[in-house]
């Protein structure tokens, strides 16, 4: 494997001097260099004469043996490819399904059958979608907001009072968030189509179905215990010192609370807020049950795909374009808020 | 400015009493300083002035208004920390302006205030820097400066020059009371070090077990202790004790026995244990005991340890013959043990028999029991065969 006559060979370099006089004539047969040379460089030797021996197999195990690094980073590409590409083929899919003009959606391989981007515009000629990615948006963005500020004043209470049943009442709140949604949707159903004077005025006709209510009150409620971890572990880690400065320098526990725990938690505001958006913007259950599916009652996105269902006929290439459509808008959440994340990373790290 | 008054200040925490029935009063502009070995409830005592913490039982007065159920914000308090606690996430300016944007300053009055905090505490031209990106000693001045922005009428300081390095802490020392005189301010200042107590105090409150032990100016904690705890924790290195008998002439404790008429003093009598307590200062070799005006009959030691610290020496002094110096034994409780200090000129070496004598004006016996101060300073409390008895050494 090595070539002695290959002076960029760094194992033949080493001791180029002491093989010069033993490259001729010794192809093929092994060499005894003890019988050359007694002196000390007989080591090196004998480690490129086992070489020889071995298959490919071996000399690979060898050479992971010895340079384990090697693997992990083998390893760490196997495991990244695996991942992009179980992450990122659907939307290739998706995109080829998109651009493939209506009615040649067989013999889809890699390459869409046919080019038609104008798909990504009929979308919104076939059915408003834009209303619809407009009312999930809302939906997502108030559930984050009501989840945020609820969670932050549970997350305050469980990670920096003292106060008897502080555990009990955490693990209720986990245990809750076990529930399975389904078994709260009957119960909600029926109070949300039942008439209360008292939201007329709001609702016109007094109950919440068809409104953004409907969506928003029971996504937050399910969405809420995990942000309440997450805010607890990170509001708890803030020491007690600052939230005492504050309080001296003239704010009120819940003054410390927005002036100096939360914008010191950013990271930790920013990942339960991502991920209360995206779990509200991709509910299937509720958001499916909870209008009648028409864009002016507040429908999220998932009406509008479906929407191009048809009982004569399904649009996939629209429904693929919508579904990439809708993605956009939690993409460019993720990007920016993960920026603010690592930025808030940076700020904890230099806390004292 | 103001006042402080604590009345019957008591915390429990469950069943912890932290503070334990504790009223002081701090007068205006005064700089009073709360020690104590840790635990010993001086920050929670604190903590109860700033509105941290509501005491359990008893009221706190600032000024003469009754704050005890007074939120922190509305009690006209600064504070400083010690984890210096200013808001990572801040810069110096904003640190500083803190509590003045949170009330009703125009932004020319907050700039002019903070320049002038800044001045003060000598930070001027780092109003923009980052908390992080400055050293334990500016932080923690950026942490005084916070304090003295808004004018409050008391300062509390907690342990504020603990985390700084030993030589920054005794400069951050003169820098306090510089401040307090500049500013004229009621100071209360809560530390573990009695050095810092002792060098900055109008008046110390020494606590110990949540109770008060004394509050009193400096050297009268160091001169005059109370009680035994006082006598021993106020000074460095501590104050000798060793446990002893009243007998008709003298007070006998295990190694040495030094004369005294317990028939004159009330609090004593033949028969009690009492404790005596002497500082490393007074006691004297024998032949250098010429000055004493009322030394007692010398005592046979052998000198153990030296510890030469440059200005002064520090002898271990080990009275029975049969001990050996021990790790486990503090020589200022050890009864077989005496700690002298003496001037480095001083002719001594380790392993030597000497005589020492103590400094009758400055021995105080304390009750064995309670730990309460009996007398300061025993002259002329000699027995009428005063310099007759055999001093028993062995």
């Amino acid at each position: 494997m090595t070539d002695p006559t290959d002076d960029t060979d760094p194992t033949t370099a080493t001791d180029s001097s002491a093989t010069t006089d033993s490259t001729d004539g010794s192809d093929g047969q092994p060499r005894d260099p003890t019988l050359r040379r007694p002196d000390g460089g007989t080591v090196l030797e004998d480690d490129r004469d086992a070489d020889l021996d071995r298959g490919p197999l071996q000399q690979w195990v060898a050479d992971s043996i010895s340079h384990p690094e090697r693997v992990y980073r083998a390893m760490f590409y196997v495991a990244a490819i695996f991942f992009l590409v179980t992450t990122l083929f659907p939307f290739y899919w998706l995109l080829m399904v998109a651009l493939t003009p209506e009615g040649q959606l067989q013999d889809i391989v890699f390459t869409p059958n046919g080019f038609n981007p104008g798909a990504f515009v009929e979308v919104f000629e076939v059915i408003p979608f834009h209303i619809y990615m407009f009312n999930s948006f809302v939906i997502a963005l108030a559930s984050t907001i009501v989840v945020l500020v609820i969670a932050s004043l549970a997350g305050y209470a469980f990670g920096r009072l003292e106060f008897p049943g502080r555990t009990p009442l955490m693990l209720l709140v986990l245990v809750i968030s076990f529930f399975p949604p389904a078994a709260f949707f009957i119960p909600l159903n029926d109070l949300f189509n039942t008439s209360f004077a008292f939201l007329r005025p709001i609702t016109g006709d007094g109950t919440l179905y068809n409104t953004p209510f409907a969506l928003v009150t029971p996504l937050s409620a399910i969405f809420m215990p995990l942000a309440i971890f997450i805010l607890t572990t990170f509001y708890s880690q803030i020491p007690d010192g600052l939230e005492d400065a504050a309080r001296v320098e003239g704010t009120t526990r819940l003054g410390a609370l927005f002036r100096v725990i939360i914008p010191l938690s950013a990271p930790g505001v920013a990942t339960a807020g991502v991920l209360t958006f995206i779990a509200v913007y991709n509910e299937f259950f509720f958001s499916f049950l909870m209008t009648d599916g028409q864009p002016e009652n507040w429908a999220p996105i998932l009406d509008g795909i479906l929407a191009y269902q048809g009982q004569y006929q399904v649009l996939y290439n629209l429904m693929a374009a919508a579904s990439i459509l809708g993605v956009i808008p939690v993409a460019i959440l993720v990007v920016i808020a993960q920026e603010k994340i690592v930025s808030g990373l940076t700020a904890g790290a230099l806390k004292e | 400015m103001a006042r402080v008054r604590l009345e019957n200040i008591t915390k429990r925490y469950g069943e912890e009493t932290a503070v334990d029935d504790i009223s002081l009063e701090v007068e205006d502009g005064e700089f009073v300083t709360f020690v104590g070995p840790s635990g010993c409830g001086k920050s929670t005592t604190m903590e109860t002035v700033a509105g941290l913490t509501q005491p359990t039982e008893g009221r706190v007065y600032i000024g003469d208004d009754d704050v005890t159920t007074l939120a922190p914000k509305d009690r006209g308090v600064a504070m400083v920390f010690q984890n210096i606690a200013l808001f990572p996430h801040m810069d110096v300016y904003e640190n500083i302006s803190f509590g003045l944007r949170l009330r009703t300053y125009d932004d020319e009055e907050v700039r002019r205030r903070v320049e002038q905090a800044a001045d003060i505490v000598q930070l001027e031209g780092m109003l923009d820097r980052m908390p992080a990106e400055m050293s334990g000693g500016q932080q923690q001045r950026v942490g005084i400066a916070r304090a003295i922005v808004r004018n409050p009428d008391v300062f509390l300081m907690d342990e504020p020059l603990a985390n700084l390095d030993a030589k920054l802490r005794v400069h951050m020392r003169t820098e306090l009371q510089r401040l307090h005189r500049e500013l004229d301010a009621t100071i209360i200042y809560v530390t573990h070090d009695q050095a810092e107590a002792m060098t900055m105090s109008n008046r110390i409150a020494v606590l110990n077990d949540g109770k008060l032990q004394q509050i009193a100016p400096p050297l009268v904690c160091y001169n005059e202790p109370t009680n035994r705890f006082v006598a021993g924790f106020i000074g460095s290195p501590s104050m000798n004790f060793a446990d002893g008998e009243v007998v008709d002439g003298g007070l006998e404790t295990s190694n040495f026995t030094v004369d005294l008429d317990a028939t004159r003093l009330p609090a004593v009598s033949v028969g009690d244990t009492v404790t005596l307590g002497i500082r490393p200062e007074d006691v004297h070799l024998t032949r250098y005991a010429d000055s004493l005006a009322a030394p007692t009959d010398p005592i046979d030691a052998r000198t153990d340890v030296l510890e030469p610290m440059g200005d002064e020496v520090f002898v271990y002094l080990l009275l029975a013959e049969d001990v050996e110096g021990s790790m486990e034994e503090d020589p200022a409780t050890s009864p077989n043990q005496l700690l002298m200090s003496v001037t480095p000129d001083t002719e001594i070496e380790a392993g030597q028999d000497v005589d020492v004598v103590l400094d009758r004006s400055k021995i105080h016996l304390f009750d064995a029991d309670t730990g309460d101060a009996l007398v300061h300073g025993i002259t002329g409390l000699e027995g009428p065969e005063s310099g007759t008895a055999p001093t028993e050494a062995e």
